[in-house]
């Protein structure tokens, strides 16, 4: 009975949808251990108020992931050539007019509701769609470069670059998550090769200009967080790495349990940037090692249903979809064990934060809308033959 | 070419996954590696780095007069500390700027040598100190300097200036109201508006880590979890600063003349019980006089002739005594139950009314009336003094309130002598602002308001809260009661006891007091000392204010209420009047009919004094077209006269005001020092001299 009326309504790999919840279980527990210093910062203590604005940022985010699953996927390529015109400009506005947060202009108040938004999560989003639409427009002469090549890398630059004074590290990652989608789509090696050269060129003028003019903005954040990273001994200097490393030490093989985590109070961001820290602090390696594996098994699952997908479009999105939202993830938590320098990527569906969850929400909506019409289709092909055997 | 598109896309899957998982495998392994290989580093480094959240106070709220001059406020203070280890301070740099700032601290602080200096910040980089106190208690402008040297002017992460920040509390006006402001001194209770409005003025307290470093001292470490204060809330009093001064300055005056022990002073708004100023002095072991005590408010005494208003608005409200029944004085002197009771007047004043006796403060007229009335049923009497409010604590917006004191009948030490001696002032208790109420109810048509010392709580100049007045009794007796009341108070000041204040411009209305302290019935050896006071309000017809003045211990042969506390009323109620010109009714008799000899005019401008001269309709012949006029002796009409200055020589100010000399003369390029109030008298370089810049010249000032 419920498995029907699940059925019916859950549509896609339901392993996803556990995966989701389960993920959902996990951020509810490690947001409301960590927002102690925020909630005393700015609501006199009332932790209370930060649960229940996460609660309902994770219920309206599955909303938009079952809307988004219902939409069938082929309509996410106009989605996405739609995408690309509207965050174009709201990019640049975000640039010259965004609320300035860390001394980075990533955020846009939108009006009315005053929500503060990143505009660089619905970017990315879009780049993906619009990356995978047009591996799969171009597949039957991928290795070209003027027809296939240009087209695509065009857009990847035009949209990391404009993230990228704001935000390196989101431009930074997006540029990875392009380049890989477009090796899978069997973009030539030589160009990719050539783009990731574009890309450091690119980089190291923008740099050079900024440190050249007096006002250094982010360079001068990025150039302290990279030199904290490779100078281990000036250990004070790396406050933050320190009081994470103290975090996942003495957090052991079963962690100290739940709202237990003490590095809370000392970790900036231990509801955002470092909140594998918390987890491992308080649920131990074995909270560490089960995070990972959901990331892992999610993009799995993935894997599993595309292989079934005669259609590029379908294969390349779910793909781009799951690998920018585990390689990001990853990127997360090599921060948080000190694997990479200090980056502001919040751990996709598990760290508080209205648009980063909703984007990622967005996705894994798109992935089980793909998985829903994969799943259909081949129930379809494989019922065929057995009706025209047992005829 | 080999593999079908499909295969070869799912090939390039598996591979990318397989990288991915080699990341995720990567992340345990570190995860691993920090808790088993690393992990007791961590943990002992966790025991080490003990960190902790400290408050930090929020600035205290200010606390205003009622025109918003400052009273009360936190004058910011900073210690400031150096971090050697901060990343700006190079090896290059230090030894570059080392002088520098040894040189400029020299300077800035003045207590130490530019190679002391140099010495001690040389010792503090050689051991790299993280915490290197500099100065303590430094001024926001001495900060501001020290913020402009070298090194430290990289700012807070490259510099290493470290600044804590704490407060001083300070009255800008010292003296004035200072007790009824009140202060907080560490973990005292604080008293006064400081003391009632704490809460309100302290703010809230915000929170910052910090870090113990060697030597157990704790730095502050700049986090994102920072709690920034909320500070504290401003307070507007009631004050008026300038009926303040003039308050304090006349009690002052008068505590010394009378060589008193201490002595108070309290104007209150009439209809709105706002206490514009209050002053409580008392004389301390050195023979000054400080704000140490608030008698107005906390004081409770037996307050003598002053309650006799009491005493008598109860008789008039049962309708047993008027004004014009009579009453045989008896030589001045009578026995109750065999107790004496005595008229300060020697020989008594024979027959006379009751209006009289109040008028003279006759003790043995009063007492009779009331003994009079009451004897058979004291507790109507007591009954009238409840009604009165007189036995009820205010509850005061400041903390501290003496406790009143009416005995009734039920009362263990209530005797039969209680009723006449308690007529006039004796065997109860009051404090000075609780029968100041009394009075202004009074005053105030028989309402009575509750005495008010704080309007209202601003946040950043925003009203939070405002405090209305508060009727403790929309009326307190009839209105013939009321009348007769406001009738014998006039008499007082009209042809009794304080006619020394009677004054042609206004009428004051007022009941003196003298009661002797430390008198008793059985022990008449015991030294007694007094306590003189006058209660009253004015204009009478339409009062305004109200004001009562006791003055504790004179010791000057003087002791009557009349001579030692009456001529303070008389000085506030005098510069009130004159300060506040909707109090006068007409003003246009004063200068065309008095006399019309010299009115004195001040050397100035022409174009002024001529404006000047013109609104106040005095008849006057204005010579000279522009510049500078003084005036001529003549007996009907000012006459004024062309002043002229010759350039380079030192200008004639002498007639002129503070001000206009000021002018011309550091124009001249002197420099002036003056003393005494009014226009110049003298001035100590003869004018028609040659101007010298930079001299001094001293005015003085006189009448």
């Amino acid at each position: 009975m419920t498995n029907t009326w699940l059925q019916k309504y859950f549509r896609g790999d339901r392993f996803i949808w556990v995966i989701v919840f389960f993920m959902a279980l996990i951020s509810v527990l490690a947001v409301y251990s960590s927002v102690g210093t925020l909630a005393y910062k700015y609501q006199q203590g009332n932790t209370g108020y930060y649960l229940i604005k996460h609660l309902i940022i994770l219920l309206f985010g599955i909303g938009l992931m079952y809307a988004a699953h219902l939409v069938r996927y082929t309509h996410y390529t106009g989605i996405a050539q739609l995408g690309i015109i509207v965050a174009v400009p709201l990019l640049i506005f975000t640039l010259l007019a965004g609320t300035n947060i860390h001394e980075a202009s990533r955020w846009l108040t939108l009006p009315i509701i005053n929500v503060s938004f990143q505009t660089s999560d619905l970017a990315k989003l879009v780049l993906i769609m619009y990356v995978a639409r047009m591996l799969s427009k171009k597949q039957e002469n991928i290795k070209d470069f003027k027809t296939a090549f240009l087209p695509i890398m065009i857009p990847v630059i035009i949209i990391c670059g404009l993230i990228l004074p704001a935000n390196f590290s989101t431009a930074a990652v997006l540029f990875v998550t392009c380049l890989f989608l477009m090796y899978i789509g069997r973009i030539n090696m030589k160009h990719i090769m050539m783009m990731l050269g574009i890309g450091a060129v690119l980089f190291t003028i923008f740099v050079s200009i900024a440190l050249l003019s007096d006002t250094p903005g982010r360079v001068a954040t990025w150039k302290a967080r990279v030199e904290n990273f490779l100078d281990k001994e000036n250990g004070d200097a790396n406050y933050q790495i320190q009081q994470s490393k103290i975090a996942i030490a003495t957090g052991g093989v079963a962690g100290k349990g739940p709202g237990n985590s003490t590095q809370r109070n000392f970790l900036p961001h231990p509801y955002s940037d470092f909140i594998y820290s918390i987890i491992v602090e308080e649920y131990g390696l074995i909270g560490g090692i089960t995070v990972v594996l959901i990331y892992l098994v999610l993009f799995f699952r993935v894997i599993r249903f595309v292989r079934m997908s005669p259609r590029a479009f379908a294969t390349l999105l779910a793909i781009g979809c799951s690998f920018s939202l585990v390689f990001q993830a990853m990127i997360n938590m090599a921060v948080a064990v000190n694997l990479f320098p200090v980056t502001g990527q919040p751990l996709p569906m598990l760290s508080m934060g209205g648009t980063s969850i909703w984007f990622t929400s967005i996705a894994i909506g798109i992935i089980l809308s793909i998985s829903k019409e994969v799943i259909k289709e081949n129930d379809n092909e494989t019922r065929e033959p057995t009706l025209a055997t047992q005829n | 070419m080999a593999m079908e598109p499909q295969k070869q896309v799912m090939l390039r899957i598996y591979l990318v996954y397989a990288l991915m998982c080699l990341f995720g495998g990567a992340i345990i392994f570190q995860v691993f590696r920090l808790q088993f290989v690393e992990g007791e580093y961590w943990k002992k480094k966790a025991d080490s780095l003990s960190t902790a959240y400290v408050n930090i106070e929020a600035s205290r709220g200010n606390i205003f007069s009622e025109d918003g001059d400052l009273l009360a406020t936190s004058v910011p203070v900073y210690d400031i500390y150096m971090d050697f280890r901060a990343p700006g301070i190079t090896k290059e740099l230090f030894y570059h700027s080392v002088d520098s700032l040894a040189l400029s601290f020299s300077v800035i602080f003045g207590d130490r040598t530019p190679q002391e200096y140099r010495k001690e910040l040389k010792t503090a980089w050689i051991e790299k100190d993280r915490y290197h106190l500099i100065q303590r208690k430094i001024s926001y402008k001495q900060l501001r300097e020290v913020k402009k040297l070298p090194l430290i002017r990289m700012g807070r992460n490259a510099g290493g200036l470290i600044v804590q920040q704490n407060s001083r509390r300070q009255l800008p006006y010292r003296l004035l109201a200072a007790r009824t402001i009140g202060y907080k001194i560490g973990e005292v209770k604080p008293v006064g508006i400081e003391g009632s409005f704490n809460e309100e003025l302290s703010g809230i307290s915000g929170l910052q880590l910090m870090q113990k470093i060697s030597g157990g001292v704790w730095m502050p470490i700049n986090d994102d979890n920072e709690v920034e204060p909320r500070n504290g809330d401003d307070i507007i009093t009631t004050i008026d600063v300038n009926i303040q001064d003039v308050t304090e300055q006349a009690l002052y005056d008068q505590l010394v003349k009378h060589n008193a022990d201490k002595g108070c002073a309290v104007v209150m708004e009439t209809a709105t019980g706002k206490v514009i100023s209050i002053a409580n002095l008392t004389r301390m072991p050195d023979g000054s006089y400080g704000e140490t005590f608030n008698y107005a408010v906390g004081y409770s005494s037996e307050p003598g002739s002053t309650f006799k208003l009491a005493s008598l608005m109860a008789a008039f409200e049962d309708g047993l005594l008027e004004l014009d029944d009579s009453i045989d004085t008896r030589g001045g002197k009578m026995q109750y139950f065999g107790q004496w009771m005595r008229d300060s007047h020697e020989g008594g004043y024979g027959k006379i009314s009751l209006e009289k006796a109040f008028a003279v403060s006759s003790n043995v007229g009063i007492s009779q009336l009331i003994y009079g009335c009451y004897a058979k049923k004291p507790d109507a009497f007591v009954e009238h003094l409840r009604k009165f409010h007189l036995h009820e604590p205010l509850k005061l917006q400041v903390t501290g309130e003496g406790l009143p004191y009416i005995k009734d009948t039920k009362n263990k030490l209530w005797s039969s002598t209680s009723l006449p001696w308690m007529s006039i002032g004796y065997e109860v208790q009051i404090t000075p602002l609780q029968l100041l109420t009394f009075f202004n109810a009074v005053a105030n048509n028989g309402r009575m308001v509750k005495p008010k010392f704080v309007d209202e709580i601003r946040e950043h100049g925003r009203t939070v809260k405002k405090f209305d007045t508060e009727i403790i009794a929309d009326t307190i007796c009839s209105a013939s009661t009321l009348a007769k009341a406001k009738t014998i108070l006039e008499t007082v000041v009209e042809s009794g006891t304080a006619r020394n204040i009677k004054n042609s411009y206004y009428k004051i209305a007022g009941k003196t007091g003298t009661a002797q302290v430390g008198y008793s019935k059985l022990n008449k050896d015991r030294k007694i000392s007094y306590q003189a006071s006058f209660a009253g309000y004015f204009p009478a017809e339409n009062p305004k204010y109200s004001c009562i003045v006791v003055i504790y211990s004179p010791s000057n042969q003087l002791y009557y209420g009349s001579d030692v506390a009456a001529p303070v009323f008389k000085e506030i109620a005098d510069k009130i009047y004159a300060t506040q010109f909707d109090l006068h009714k007409n003003t246009e008799p004063l200068l065309a009919t008095e006399e019309k000899t010299s009115v004195p005019v001040k050397t100035g401008k022409q174009k002024q004094t001529a404006q000047v001269l013109g609104k106040l309709n005095v008849p006057s012949s204005i010579n000279g077209s522009s510049g500078w006029v003084s005036s001529v002796p003549n007996d009907d009409i000012v006459e004024m006269k062309e002043k002229d200055f010759p350039h380079g020589t030192v200008p004639d100010v002498k007639g002129m005001g503070l001000s206009d000399a000021i002018y011309l003369l550091e124009n001249t390029g002197m420099h002036v020092s003056a003393s005494g109030r009014g226009v110049v008298k003298k001035q100590s370089v003869n004018p028609g001299t040659k101007t010298e810049p930079g001299k001094i010249i001293q005015l003085e000032l006189g009448l």
